[in-house]
């Protein structure tokens, strides 16, 4: 039996790479994939409370994050082709038409 | 252990929310029948939607409501914690104030936007379609009382505001508003499930009134526990991202700006609206046991909200943008009502944020609605210099923006004074003396850049001879976003009545959290 | 009579505000929009007569009473009524106003019904100003005369208005917003924004309060000096003159500042006695500080609009000094120096609006000897001079008389001090008529000047009698002022008996 913290830790390392992901990288296709990654992270940590918990509620929540994070990549796909339709960059730092 | 699957009630509770899915997948196939010069039905037809779901919503109000106690829905399931029952759908006066102002911001965007798409060739039945399920997914935000709803409800408006900011797919401004949108909104939403998950794990539930009474014990028993103090900073941080405070507030500028305009001013309402339903129901609900911890943030974030708002409108020359920071900024002084009062022992401050996000409906729609006028053929017009001199050109418009300016100001006769009003009642009814003086400073800071618009409409020569045209649609919203920033002004009584009702001030009601006095 | 009694505050009030809205509606023929806005206006006069000729003199409190709840939570009231000071405000307004549409009626070509409707809007809001008793309902006019007031100057004035309106706006509610506060504490502590109920909790609760007091003393304080305008914080006030229209420096002058005074009388003394006491002596410093520094600068003023603004600035300086010197003679002084410059200065602002229209110019260095080409517009302005110098048998002399008795007995020193400004006041005026109407006509163009219309003389004549009539018979005014001073000053003399002597 894996105790929870394991879980847990292995979670977190999850999330705070996708976060690191999310701010270092630079390719929007990589950044969108450095958010799945935090979200597979979430996804872990209510498996693993679901299972500390006995409880299905946990299990429930993981797929309506996996739904959510399926339609998120359809718009998001969708609208980084737009993007680069009109651009022809993926680079985030190139798409910069409103000033920050 | 479920006791029913789908009851009456819950038919009832679901009911807007199931007309509006329906309306919407009706627009998405009507259109695929109407020829290009009958684009307009599409409009109509998710206007009666809207009108058929506002029924739906008074047969909550004046029908299963009547009494005023809560309504709890299980939509699925309905567990039995502790003696009590509890459901994903909590249906307070709460859930249904914010369905009416739901049901209005889109209704008037939906008027603004009509003449809007056929100017930038871009009027496809998509648009009120998105419209409408995203308006879905606000009155779950609003009334979800589980976190599994709460998320869905969340993620449904935000996936279809993404599409709907990156609605004119030719325009490079718009696709990159659109995408930048997109990477912070899921970014925050990343994290708000963060914090969900942390929260589930310290309660083994995802209900909020659940969780509540767990975080009480986990508070009581130690205070620093860092695992509640970690869940409450991420999912605090998904929420101030989604209401745009600073320091999370870097995407509503950009959003705003590249967004068709009608969908701004959408999104700077109803999806404003819709994510303050959510924070108010987290914060002062799911996270009520952390309140002394969250507080510090808070007053951190709204100071730090109204400074960033209002100085960074200052310089701005695009209107939008301008808005945007307003927005911004308007942001702040609510969250000076959540610090303000607790719901429970002051009521005042939450009412005046309901007060204000009404008003703010009425006042912020109208403004964006005059500029969304403006864009004509070859005009984008979203620039200070492009108001300048609209007194000469359309007199009656630049004298409705200007009520509208002066209400987001905050002067008395006009509708936007009761919101900052209640606001500032709630800090010194709370001896925040401070942060009172501060917000009174803002505001004065805030009449500065609005009254910088004001005197280009009126005190400076046209730069452009175009003449603006009015379709009927936009004469509508117009004039009701008007009627609602001067009426409210003048009799306030039934709109200050109704956020009161909403939150039980008004009439007896029973109190979900009775369980923490 | 006495159901008329009931609502003859609300009628005038809103009469104007009814006459904009059928404006509004009206067909752009410039003349009968002008013709609607005069009968409009002339009706709140009308009616607004109903007051003197139905006020109980003798009788101290407020009368015309009408209240009625307008707003549950929070406890908002609709509370009008006027006593003795403010009854002869709301006079002095609506007799302004038709005037102010009659001065305006060629010198505003463009935008004619907008004009009209912002000066009626104006009306509404100056009168609401003077007749609401409920803290809210003062504060919702007192914002709402200054959105019409800064488009009359912004839109219709001369070259640099938008300056001007935009620091006019800035300067009045950034101050307004203390009084917001202030308003806001007491409503929070006393539960109500009824007048008579926050006196009555402040009269109970004196000690508690100390703390907080003096702040919400200089809340109110700040918002009314910024209007009234006392010195140091005048400086928006020559650039909103000089730019505005002529009807909008009329109102100003006649009736916009003594909002502020108003103000300092009624909220100030009536609500924080005891404060008023405390700091009358710096007050009254700056209150004679502004009456020697406005005569000054008015002296040195090459520009006649400038002039008359910074004689403003003098004369409202003793308005001030009357009411802090907190003795009777001179807050009743005060009140009638607060009636007879709306007159007098409305009355010059008229003159000086008229010459402009003839010659586009303020510059005194254009003109004189515009006596020869000119003799009834310039009989006028010496008569109103006169006035507003403070001549015996006309209106400015009675209440400067009036508050120079109450300085001194307040304090010697202010006395002597305050009544040099009347003879700097005398030097100006003259030596300023004297420049513009005797001597050699200087400059051809001003030979061939026409003199005064038959619409510029009905325009003046009310005026003018109205200068003398004060002058003549003041006692007809003072003695429904002189209860409503009475009962204040009793009510602050209780508290000075509650508290040790300083």
């Amino acid at each position: 039996m894996v105790p929870l913290s394991y879980y847990l830790v292995l979670s977190a390392v999850l999330f705070a790479c996708g976060v690191a992901g999310f701010l270092m990288k630079r390719n929007i296709i990589t950044i969108f994939m450095c958010i799945e990654l935090m979200l597979n992270g979430v996804n872990l940590a209510f498996v693993a409370f679901a299972a500390h918990w006995h409880r299905l509620s946990g299990q429930v929540f993981v797929f309506f994050v996996m739904v959510v994070a399926a339609a998120e990549a359809a718009v998001g796909l969708a609208i980084i082709i737009s993007v680069f339709r009109t651009r022809e960059t993926l680079n985030v730092d190139r798409v910069n038409l409103l000033k920050l | 252990m479920p006791t029913s699957f789908f009851t009456g009630t819950d038919y009832a509770l679901s009911l807007p929310m199931i007309l509006l899915s329906l309306f919407g997948l009706g627009v998405l196939i009507i259109d695929l029948m109407l020829p290009a010069e009958w684009k307009r039905w599409n409009a109509i037809t998710a206007l009666i939607g809207l009108g058929f779901s506002t029924a739906a919503v008074m047969r909550i109000q004046l029908g299963h409501f009547a009494d005023g106690r809560p309504l709890v829905g299980s939509f699925a399931y309905l567990s039995n914690v502790g003696g009590q029952v509890v459901g994903s759908v909590l249906m307070d006066g709460f859930s249904i104030y914010f369905f009416y102002l739901f049901l209005l911001g889109a209704a008037i965007a939906i008027l603004m936007s009509a003449h809007y798409l056929e100017i930038e060739h871009e009027h496809h039945g998509e648009f009120y379609a998105l419209i409408l399920f995203s308006v879905v997914g606000m009155m779950c935000m609003a009334s979800g009382y589980d976190l599994v709803l709460l998320f869905i409800g969340l993620e449904l408006m935000a996936i279809s505001t993404y599409v709907l900011v990156g609605f004119l797919r030719r325009d490079k401004r718009s696709n990159e508003a659109a995408l930048k949108y997109l990477l912070l909104g899921a970014f925050s939403s990343g994290i708000f499930a963060y914090g969900l998950s942390l929260l589930y794990g310290l309660s083994g539930s995802t209900n909020l009134q659940v969780i509540a009474q767990a975080l009480q014990r986990h508070y009581s028993a130690n205070p620093k526990d860092p695992i509640a103090i970690v869940a409450m900073i991420t999912t605090a941080t998904g929420l101030l991202f989604k209401v745009a405070a600073v320091p999370f507030h870097q995407w509503a500028p950009d959003a705003y700006e590249g967004a068709p305009t009608s969908v701004t001013g959408y999104m700077s309402v109803a999806v404003k609206s819709a994510a303050w339903a959510m924070l108010l129901r987290i914060f002062l609900w799911g996270l009520y046991p952390l309140r002394p911890v969250y507080l510090p943030l808070l007053v951190f974030v709204s100071v730090a909200t109204m400074t960033v708002g209002n100085f960074a409108a200052l310089s701005q020359n695009n209107l939008k943008r301008l808005l945007a920071y307003s927005s911004i900024s308007h942001v702040g002084y609510m969250l000076l009502g959540l610090i303000a009062s607790d719901n429970i022992t002051n009521k005042t401050g939450i009412q005046g944020i309901l007060v204000y996000l009404l008003v703010y409906t009425f006042m912020n729609l109208g403004a964006f609605a005059v500029v969304t006028s403006l864009r004509r053929r070859d005009i984008i017009g979203d620039e200070i210099d492009d108001i300048a001199g609209l007194y000469s050109k359309a007199p009656t418009e630049a004298v409705l923006m200007l009520l509208f300016l002066l209400s987001l100001a905050g002067i008395p006769p006009l509708a936007g004074f009761y919101g900052k009003y209640f606001i500032f009642l709630s800090l010194i009814q709370t001896q925040h003396y401070v942060l009172a003086s501060l917000a009174v400073l803002y505001a004065v800071l805030g009449l500065y850049y609005y009254m910088r618009i004001g005197s280009a409409m009126f005190m400076r020569p046209a730069t452009d001879p175009e003449p603006v045209a009015i379709s009927p649609g936009m004469q509508v919203a117009l004039a009701v976003t008007a009627i609602g920033t001067v009426g409210i002004g003048i009799l306030p009584e039934f709109f200050i009545r109704a956020a009161g009702w909403s939150l039980g001030i008004q009439q007896a009601g029973t109190s979900l959290l009775g369980f923490l006095r | 009579m006495s159901t008329l009694n009931a609502y003859i505050l609300t009628i005038v009030t809103f009469i104007p505000l009814g006459g904009a809205v059928l404006l509004a509606l009206f067909p752009r023929r410039d003349r009968d929009l002008r013709v609607f806005a005069l009968v409009v206006s002339l009706l709140a006069f009308v009616l607004s007569l109903h007051l003197p000729v139905h006020f109980a003199r003798h009788h101290a409190g407020f009368q015309f009473e009408q209240d009625i709840q307008w707003i549950t939570t929070p406890n908002i009231h609709y509370h009008l009524a006027i006593d003795g000071i403010s009854m002869w405000l709301v006079l002095l307004t609506t007799f302004l106003t038709p005037l102010c549409v009659l001065i305006s009626w060629k010198s505003v070509h463009d935008r004619v019904k907008e004009f009209f409707i912002l000066m009626l809007l104006l009306e509404t809001a100056l009168i609401g100003v003077f007749v609401s008793l409920d803290l809210f309902l003062f504060y919702f006019f007192w914002e709402a005369s200054l959105i019409p007031m800064a488009l009359l100057i912004g839109v219709y004035g001369h070259e640099r208005r938008v300056y001007a309106a935009v620091k006019f706006f800035l300067f009045t509610m950034i101050a307004s917003v203390f009084m917001l506060a202030a308003i806001l504490w007491l409503y929070a502590h006393v539960g109500s924004f009824q007048f008579a109920d926050t006196q009555q909790w402040l009269r109970g609760h004196g000690t508690e309060i100390q703390g907080a007091a003096p702040w919400l003393f200089l809340g109110f304080f700040v918002a009314f000096a910024v209007k009234v305008p006392l010195f140091p914080l005048h400086t928006w006030l020559p650039d909103a003159h000089v730019e505005a229209p002529t009807a909008g420096s009329v109102l100003l002058a006649g009736v916009l500042l003594k909002m502020g005074t108003y103000g300092l009388l009624r909220f100030n003394v009536g609500l924080f006695p005891d404060e008023a006491r405390h700091n009358a002596s710096w007050i009254a410093t700056l209150a004679i500080i502004g009456i020697i520094y406005g005569a000054l600068v008015a002296m040195v003023q090459p520009n006649l609009k400038k002039l008359v603004a910074y004689s403003s600035v003098s004369h409202l300086g003793f308005v001030v000094l009357g009411i802090f010197s907190m003795t009777q003679a001179g807050q009743v002084g005060a009140v009638f120096v607060m009636l007879a410059h709306g007159v007098s200065t409305g009355a010059l602002f008229m003159l000086v609006g008229i010459i402009h229209e003839r010659r586009h110019t303020f510059e005194i260095a254009e003109f004189g000897g515009l006596a020869t080409p000119m003799p009834i517009y310039a009989t006028f302005f010496l008569i109103i001079t006169l006035s507003s110098i403070g001549l015996p048998l006309l209106n400015g002399f009675v209440g400067e008389f009036l508050v120079l008795s109450g300085a001194f007995l307040a304090h010697p020193l202010w006395g002597i001090l305050a009544a040099t400004g009347v003879i700097w006041s005398a030097c100006y005026m003259l030596w300023m008529y004297q420049r513009v109407f005797f001597g050699k006509v200087n400059h051809d163009v001003n030979l061939a000047l026409p003199d005064l219309s038959l619409r510029e003389r009905i325009a003046l004549w009310p005026l003018a009698v109205a200068a003398f009539a004060m002058g003549v018979a003041p006692l007809i005014w003072i003695n429904a002022v002189d209860p409503t001073v009475r009962n204040v000053l009793s009510i602050a003399a209780q508290f000075a008996s509650q508290v040790v002597a300083r």
